[in-house]
């Protein structure tokens, strides 16, 4: 029997809480539901498997934000996100997970999260970053999930794996009442009504294409295809800035991250071809990542991690990290090539672009709450717009997002939601498995990834950004009216497809409105090459409306933290200009 | 418009003489978070049914028998 | 269609399941058990720890890693000292796991067994257990004649942070083994008091520059660092720019005037990474002498230099603007 056939079915539960997405956040955000009323329901939903899902499936090498007391205080890391931001942030969410970011290291360490510590127990806090410490090392970062998936179990977690979320419901007054979903084995529907719903479905990280000739690259779980991004869209939620890309540095060809902030606390640094460090900027930014880009075109690259300058022994201690946790077949690929570190730099490129809060600033707009602008949702970790959550924010904000969840689900009702949106759904859902003949998704993700390539990536050229729009327009119609899925796996990418396709239609919608440039790389505009604070220091909030997407301006908060004028100056110094 | 299929050669490879699959064990096919592990339905052991990987490891991480082995495919290499 | 939920029944046949006779068919029964999450899941898995397949115990080990407590604790003492290595490994992972202070007891007679490798599996899991009772048996350990025995037993005496510990932990300055010396002085660093960091300071003359280099770093840590100050700066010379680095760095954090020059010296070392941390601590000290040496590397090659450089004549200015007012 071929697998994954396809079985007509649809079934309904309801829950208190409903979690979607269990990699990061989402476990987080489930555990601190239960814990806040242990007699309530709460089902955590989730694509892949809670026990390996998610960004952090194979670990974490470190933590690159933690704010622990005698190294880093919560003014001074504000101070620091705000202006890698330029300025756009809502500090008082940031300030918030600086505050309460220390005994959420602590609770991950009595789950059995393993952090580097002295042999006094202390963290060893390393300094990598000019003026704050706030690197924690995990070299035995690789068991993660393994101590997370146990807390779910002795919470007694409702744990539903292998069903791919698509759509929310909501009632008529525009409450959140639930969400629909398919199992990625058998494409049977599964309608979850809930009182409250948190998102936690992680980056758009499959939105650009690597040109390795797979479609998958090694830096971003393949899984987190914008699904988040596309429902609470859909669902009339605001995103904030997505104009501001996330592009990360990653190992050339492998496409996967090299971790700097592993190798940067024993000395390493990335080099130029003349072995020499050339990144200005401190922070890691879109302004980093301009720098790492002209370095690329301007003749002094390739661009390097550099080790080779460092003792042995110290160079098998990071080797020791590097291999086995996070992405350990980056051990496996260098020895493919037969690169040792110590004699040999690291080759290291750009990716292409995504979304996600990880190193960034984009997302489904929350409060400091992690309250999205529909009441009853809420969204954390990557695809909420916190900026620079890494994965100790994912798991900060999943906490907050799953107490104010729990709070709004036990003084509220379920909302009433209209059959009619749940039988749309379903053939919408799966309208792919319905034709005979068509374009399988594969190939469907291949030419809107392409696009995404060709017309999106940065610097961003108005004119480029219409045809892109045209093209992209094209292959819209193709997906909905050609695209066929024979099994339901074909039907798992090709729903994927179309979260990919909203994410690149975002993308553009929310580029050509920010007319300036803005975050470096991300935001590189060629016909609004300078950065316009008169009109432009504001946020940018996408969502649909009468069924169309629409852009407008929100004025960023006071700032909590106020940021003196010479310390802007001290880091405008360090810059170079856009048009360099 | 027909469809053809197309050759590749998968990254994951499972040792049958290890894996035990027809046993019982699902945790490769389980802790795959792109779901293309699959276990035959001639064999009983697991196999990649789908090249869709990105090279994460817990199948190889995860095997209670050291059956599984990721490698890296030829256009990464 | 089936429950769309995991199951939490999965003790229900496990007694059955567990009796298979064919060993793979027991282990996927304990790999159940273990992902269960359920405490009742205990007692069946230990039952398991005399499996004749060594596979299966191996199982076993790492399933009870998934529980806390006594009971799994005492399952586990059993296949830490299993013949088979997979499964000893197993278990002394799955026993680091352990959080509660009540397991301690158990593990703790393991610390005199006879191989080596039960000690120091049992002293790195009685480190996070952090309890008082493991002090007199872990210092005891530091004789043993298995030096990575004795970097354990550092660990579980450092985890405690006692006072009463300084003196042996000092003893260790000595030992033969320089993983031993390293592991030693980054214990002391839990101390705030005097003879910890006179310890620390005699360990900047190590022969192995790893302990060197600990020893330079641990003192800035230490709010008596400052008595090493003239020893930090002896480290300026010391043949490994690493250790350097380090006694930069404590110099620069312990604010000591004195080593304005001999930290200036190193801006033209052509390590890019000394240079940046000699220009930071120059801005850390913010003494006027520290400018010339400053100017030299406003222009390096090093973006990283120059905006430390850049940062601290921001200091020195800043320092003087606050004098003169």
């Amino acid at each position: 029997m071929a697998p994954d056939q396809i079985v007509d079915g649809l079934s309904e539960v309801s829950c208190d809480v409903l979690v979607i997405g269990g990699g990061t956040a989402g476990p987080m955000a489930a555990l601190k539901a239960k814990l806040k009323n242990p007699k309530a329901n709460v089902v955590l939903l989730e694509k892949a498997n809670v026990k390996r899902s998610g960004a952090i499936s194979m670990g974490m090498d470190g933590l690159n934000n933690a704010v622990i007391p005698g190294y880093a205080t919560p003014e001074q890391y504000t101070k620091e996100i705000t202006i890698a931001n330029d300025g756009i942030v809502d500090q008082k969410a940031v300030y918030k997970y600086a505050q309460n970011c220390y005994s959420i290291i602590e609770e991950l360490d009595s789950f059995g999260i393993r952090f580097l510590k002295n042999e006094n127990g202390d963290y060893a806090v390393k300094k990598v970053h000019h003026i704050g410490t706030y690197v924690l090392p995990m070299p035995n970062g690789e068991t993660v999930k393994k101590a997370l998936y146990r807390q779910l179990r002795r919470a007694r977690i409702l744990i539903s794996n292998r069903y791919m979320a698509t759509r929310l419901l909501k009632s008529l007054d525009g409450r959140i009442a639930g969400a629909i979903s398919v199992n990625t084995r058998t494409a049977e529907i599964l309608v979850i009504k809930a009182k409250a719903v948190i998102l936690c479905m992680g980056a758009a990280g499959r939105l650009g294409l690597p040109t390795s000739g797979y479609m998958f690259g090694t830096y971003e779980n393949a899984a987190n295809s914008g699904d988040g991004y596309s429902m609470a869209y859909h669902a009339g939620a605001a995103l904030a800035n997505l104009e501001c890309y996330q592009i990360n540095p990653l190992i050339k060809d492998y496409n996967g991250p090299a971790c700097a902030y592993v190798a940067g606390p024993f000395g390493a640094f990335t080099a130029n071809n003349e072995g020499s460090r050339f990144i200005e900027c401190d922070y890691w930014s879109g302004q980093m990542m301009l720098e790492f880009y002209n370095e690329l075109l301007s003749g002094k690259g390739p661009v390097f991690l550099q080790l080779k300058h460092l003792h042995p022994e110290t160079i098998s201690e990071i080797e020791s990290t590097l291999h086995k946790v996070e992405r350990p077949t980056r051990g496996l690929f260098q020895q493919g090539r037969g690169v040792d570190y110590r004699r040999e730099s690291i080759e290291m490129h750009i990716s292409e672009i995504g979304f996600c809060s990880g190193h960034s600033a984009s997302g489904v707009f929350v409060d400091d709450n992690a309250r999205t602008t529909v009441p009853g949702l809420y969204a954390a970790g990557d695809m909420a717009s916190v900026p620079h959550n890494y994965m100790l924010g994912a798991f900060t904000n999943g906490s907050v997002a799953g107490i104010d969840a729990m709070e709004f689900a036990d003084s509220h009702d379920f909302a009433d939601f209209d059959a009619a949106d749940v039988a749309m759904e379903r053939d919408r859902v799966m309208a792919p498995t319905k034709r005979e003949d068509g374009i399988p998704p594969n190939q469907v993700e291949y030419k809107t990834r392409r696009l995404v390539n060709d017309y999106l990536q940065p610097p961003k050229v108005t004119r480029k950004y219409e045809l892109g729009m045209r093209r992209l327009a094209e292959v819209r119609e193709d997906m909905q009216e050609r695209m066929i899925a024979r099994n339901a796996h074909e039907l798992l990418r090709a729903l994927e497809v179309q979260s990919i396709m909203d994410c690149a239609d975002m993308a553009v919608h929310a580029s050509l409105y920010r007319e300036e440039s803005r975050w470096g790389l991300y935001h590189w505009r060629t016909d609004f090459p300078e950065k316009d604070n008169e009109n432009w220091f504001c946020h940018t909030l996408l969502s649909k409306r009468d069924g169309r997407m629409t852009s407008e301006k929100r004025a960023v908060d006071p700032y909590v933290v106020p940021i003196a004028d010479d310390e802007r100056d001290l880091y405008d110094k360090q810059r170079i200009r856009a048009t360099a | 418009m027909p469809l053809a299929s197309y050759q590749t050669s998968v990254p994951v490879v499972v040792d049958d003489a290890k894996c035990i699959a027809d046993k019982g064990c699902t945790v490769c096919v389980d802790v795959c978070p792109l779901d293309v592990l699959r276990i035959s339905d001639i064999s009983g052991k697991a196999y990649m049914a789908y090249d869709e990987c990105w090279y994460c490891m817990p199948c190889e991480a995860d095997c209670p028998t050291g059956a599984v082995t990721v490698n890296i495919p030829y256009l990464l290499r | 269609m089936s429950s769309p939920f995991e199951s939490y029944d999965d003790l229900e046949d496990a007694d059955e399941r567990l009796q298979a006779a064919d060993p793979a068919e027991r282990r996927v029964a304990i790999i159940a058990l273990g992902h269960s999450g359920d405490p009742a899941a205990v007692a069946h898995l230990a039952n398991m720890v005399a499996d004749p397949d060594a596979g299966v115990r191996q199982q076993v080990a790492m399933a009870l890693g998934e529980f806390d407590g006594s009971e799994a604790a005492n399952a586990l003492v059993k296949l830490l000292v299993d013949p088979e290595r997979i499964v000893a490994t197993a278990a002394a992972d799955s026993m680091a796991e352990f959080k509660d202070p009540a397991c301690a007891e158990i593990i703790l007679p393991l610390v005199k067994h006879a191989h080596a490798f039960v000690r120091m599996g049992s002293l790195r899991a009685l480190k996070e257990l952090r309890s008082k009772d493991t002090l007199k048996p872990a210092l005891e350990a530091l004789q043993d004649s298995d030096a990575a025995v004795r970097v354990q037993a550092i660990g579980v005496i450092g985890f405690l942070k006692l006072e009463e510990s300084i003196p042996a932990l000092t003893a260790l300055i000595n030992d033969p083994d320089a993983h031993v010396r390293r592991a030693a002085v980054s214990a002391l660093a839990f101390s705030q008091m005097k003879p910890a960091a006179e310890t620390i300071t005699r360990a900047l003359k190590d022969s192995d520059w790893m302990v060197r280099e600990m020893a330079a770093e641990t003192l800035g840590l230490n709010v008596n660092g400052a008595i090493a100050a003239d020893q930090l700066i002896a480290c300026l010379a010391d043949e490994f720019w690493q250790v350097r680095l380090k006694a930069i760095r404590s110099l620069g954090r312990m604010k000591v005037e004195r080593a304005v020059r001999p930290i200036g010296n190193c801006v033209n070392h052509d390590q890019a990474n000394l240079r940046k941390e000699a220009a930071a601590a120059l801005g850390e000290i913010a003494h006027s002498d520290g400018e010339a040496f400053l100017a030299v590397i406003a222009d390096d090659l090093d973006p990283d230099v120059r905006k430390n450089a850049r940062w601290a004549l921001q200091q020195i200015a800043a320092r003087k603007a606050r004098a003169g007012a």
